[in-house]
């Protein structure tokens, strides 16, 4: 035990060993470090940096780092409008993100193309037309505490998940 | 500079088709093959040096497509604007940007949402919109999913 007093350790009911389910344990890990892919596409990403930043700090749910590279990242947080000519690139993003991966759709855009339903030769009716999305989150745009609730219950859904048949988009 | 100087200048070198005034400001129709001419003469000797901006208007019922330019003085501080009208199934009209570079987007925003030909253009590629849309701009677009604003 790196540095803790093992008389400490002792006086803990259980411990050293603690018994848990493997699927408990990685889904907590898992839901508790939820890196975000930095992304923004429309009005709605101001809200998302509100929602970063340190008002509202969504560091305190374990969303630490705002990744740069889809690569690392776990969860797409689609905020704002999908146009045609981004939809290549949303989901070129998506698939090199790494498994498992979550969506978040934020505001009336990305859930069915909000203001832009009628009369638009550009917008793509909603985020879940390209990809597959776990979290709606309606309002234009949302405030941070609809997206911090969101993302609360993107912890629950991942909490749930089962180990064998953790999703997998193909 | 009140509209009327602007008339009487213009029209002392150049014809002008039409013209009125609207909110205090000069629309002349010149036709399209003097149009670098005129951008020309009130940039140079009517020190209009600002190009506001360069756009284009679908006129289906009377079957034009009308293009505006907006010119601003500093010196002066007015406005005039110039319109020419094209014919909608070929419109063409000359570049200006070899008068105002600023143009060279303008053009290519014009070319692309309402399909004018800009000859001579430096650069005739498509600015914003992805391969597939074209014309969006103009009144007859259609597109597959589009859903029509419901009346009411
Ligand atoms: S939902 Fe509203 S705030 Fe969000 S991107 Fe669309 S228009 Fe902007």
């Amino acid at each position: 035990m790196n540095g803790v007093d093992e008389e400490l350790i002792k006086k803990i009911p259980g411990l050293p060993i603690v018994m848990t389910t493997a699927e408990w344990a990685i889904n907590a890990g898992r839901s508790n470090s939820i890196w975000t892919l930095t992304f923004g596409l429309r009005c709605c990403a101001m809200e998302m940096m509100a929602t970063g930043a340190p008002k509202y700090d969504w560091a305190r749910f374990g969303l630490e780092v705002p990744s740069a590279s889809p690569r690392r990242a776990d969860m797409m947080i689609v905020a704002g409008t999908v146009t045609k000519k981004m939809e290549p690139v949303i989901i070129r993003l998506y698939e090199q993100m790494a498994e498992p991966k979550y969506v978040i759709a934020m505001g009336a855009c990305a859930i069915s193309g909000g203001p832009f339903i009628y009369d638009s030769y550009s917008v793509i009716k909603g985020a879940d037309k390209i990809i597959p999305v776990d979290i709606y989150i309606p309002g234009c745009p949302p405030r941070p505490e609809a997206l911090l609730d969101g993302i609360i219950k993107l912890q629950k859904k991942i909490m749930k998940q089962k180990f064998r048949t953790v999703k997998e988009h193909k | 500079m009140i509209f009327t100087e602007i008339l009487d200048k213009l029209k002392a070198k150049h014809e002008v088709l039409e013209s009125k005034e609207d909110l205090g400001v000069l629309n002349a129709w010149v036709s399209a093959k003097k149009i670098k001419e005129v951008i020309g003469f009130l940039k140079n000797d009517m020190q209009f040096g600002q190009l506001s901006f360069v756009t284009a208007v679908d006129l289906m019922a009377a079957n034009n497509i009308e293009m505006v330019y907006r010119l601003f003085s500093y010196e002066t501080k007015s406005d005039v604007v110039i319109k020419v009208k094209l014919d909608r199934a070929k419109p063409e009209i000359e570049t200006i940007t070899s008068i105002f570079s600023t143009a060279d987007w303008h053009e290519r925003e014009t070319s692309e949402m309402f399909g004018v030909k800009f000859l001579n253009h430096p650069d005739p590629n498509r600015l914003l919109l992805p391969d597939g849309i074209d014309m969006p701009l103009r009144k007859d677009f259609k597109c597959a999913d589009m859903t029509p604003l419901p009346k009411v």
